[in-house]
């Protein structure tokens, strides 16, 4: 992800994911106050609280645009591997290292069930 | 001078369907309103509710009503380039919503009170015969733009140029050559839509680009690469704080374009070369360089409906980086193909 905004980045970056079995059990749902265009497989967001927009590449595009808040983790990395042709153990730390700074700049949701 | 104990006058415009009501006692904050809407003007409205601005003269920060209440919301502050790109030119700005209200403070040259539901906005300027007209048209400029937003026009910091009824965005900061590219194809022929701030509107079908004609303000620097402006009159060449002013229909053989269709949008940088070039650029770099030139964050829903607007305008051109040589009298060669090709 590429924050294309003037204010500087949090420095944490917490974990989303401590154990293997919470991946079938943590959904994704874009915060509703982010707006986002698709442009050529790329997304650009706009963070319409904060003012803030950022560029994801495709592998971030494809993740967000599943962050509809019915797939799991699991879901989503299936979905990484069969698209772009990635182990899944590839595929997962790409998922958790976005989701963990879309969460971290509030334009992403996460629910148990 | 008499600065606020004249009769109010009101002044009407009508800009693409929405109708402007300006209110001021004071010629001093008439005059550079009436230059900046010139292409606007009318001497009455039509039933459609108007905008409605009012502008007074204050010598004091005193005389200035209270404004802010405990409900104030700070969104952000900061400081602005409002009229000429000179550091001593720079305004110390704070921003608060109120009630539904925007409150944009800026300390020693005034307060203004937008409220975007009502359509209408106060402002009270600080000493204004102290001011450049060109800070008043800015002053002036950033409330009106606020208030356009909620009707569905839209600007962004650019020129704007038409030819074969195909429009020409060049957005960008100032130093980028963005009016020394817009001069270059003025003079070629070019229709003028604008030199600081077109508008655009969601058609249906596609955005619609609208013009803005204002006069067109140049450094020294740029006047010395053409010689129509080296070489023209004051009469023509207006002295304009803090850069120089002229209006296009009196230098060049060109005349104010009508609303078109955006076929390109071009990011402009100087580079050190003899020749000009373009390199495509992917549509969401394009949106991202186009953002902070277009896009602030006041209201939510207006900000979405924003965003939404430009995204379409991108998708809908195309875009490139012109990296901008020292061919300057050349670059109608390289642009008018390119155009010609969006077809």
């Amino acid at each position: 992800m590429s924050d294309v905004s003037q204010a500087p980045a949090s420095p944490s970056v917490s974990d989303l994911v401590s154990e293997h079995a919470s991946l079938d059990r943590i959904v994704l749902r874009t915060n509703p106050d982010v707006q986002g265009t698709n442009m050529d497989g790329e997304t650009v967001l706009l963070d319409l609280s904060t003012g803030r927009y950022y560029t994801l590449n495709r592998v971030g595009s494809v993740i967000w645009e599943h962050c509809t808040g019915d797939k799991t983790i699991s879901d989503i990395q299936m979905i990484l591997c069969d698209r772009f042709d990635v182990a899944p153990e590839r595929a997962l730390d790409d998922l958790v290292t976005l989701v963990n700074q879309l969460n971290q700049e509030g334009l992403l949701q996460q629910e148990r069930r | 001078m008499p600065v606020a104990d004249q009769p109010k006058t009101e002044y009407f415009f009508s800009m693409y369907g929405t109708a402007v009501r300006y209110t001021t006692s004071s010629s001093l904050l008439a005059v550079p309103v009436e230059e900046l809407l010139r292409h606007f003007r009318r001497n009455s409205l039509g039933e459609s509710v108007p905008l409605t601005l009012c502008f007074q003269a204050v010598q004091d920060r005193a005389e200035i009503p209270p404004i802010l209440s405990p409900a104030a919301r700070h969104l952000c502050s900061g400081t602005g380039v409002p009229a000429g790109g000179r550091p001593e030119d720079e305004l110390p700005y704070t921003v608060s919503q109120d009630r539904g209200r925007l409150i944009v403070d800026f300390h020693d040259a005034g307060m203004f009170v937008i409220d975007r539901a009502q359509g209408s906005a106060e402002g009270y300027l600080i000493k204004p015969q102290r001011m450049p007209a060109s800070l008043i048209e800015y002053l002036f400029h950033l409330v009106l733009i606020e208030l356009l937003r909620s009707r569905g026009l839209y600007t962004v910091h650019a020129t704007a140029l038409k030819k074969n009824g195909l429009g020409i965005l060049i957005p960008g900061n100032s130093g980028r050559g963005k009016t020394t590219s817009f001069i270059s194809l003025l003079r070629s022929g070019y229709q003028y839509l604008s030199d600081d701030h077109p508008l655009f509107r969601d058609a249906g079908d596609y955005v619609e680009l609208l013009p803005f004609p204002i006069k067109i303000n140049v450094t020294e620097d740029t006047i010395a690469f053409f010689p129509e402006l080296r070489d023209a009159p004051d009469h023509l060449l207006h002295p304009r704080f803090p850069k120089r002013a002229f209006y296009a229909e009196e230098v060049y053989p060109t005349s104010i374009g009508a609303c078109c269709r955006p076929a390109l949008v071009l990011f402009p940088q100087v580079v050190d070369a003899p020749r000009s070039h373009l390199e495509p650029l992917p549509k969401s770099r394009a949106m991202e360089l186009l953002l902070p030139q277009a896009l602030l964050v006041y209201d939510a829903e207006v900000a979405r409906r924003e965003f939404q607007v430009l995204a379409k305008l991108v998708q809908q051109v195309e875009c490139y980086r012109l990296h901008f040589g020292r061919d300057i009298l050349d670059l109608p060669k390289l642009i008018t193909p390119l155009l010609e090709r969006t077809k």
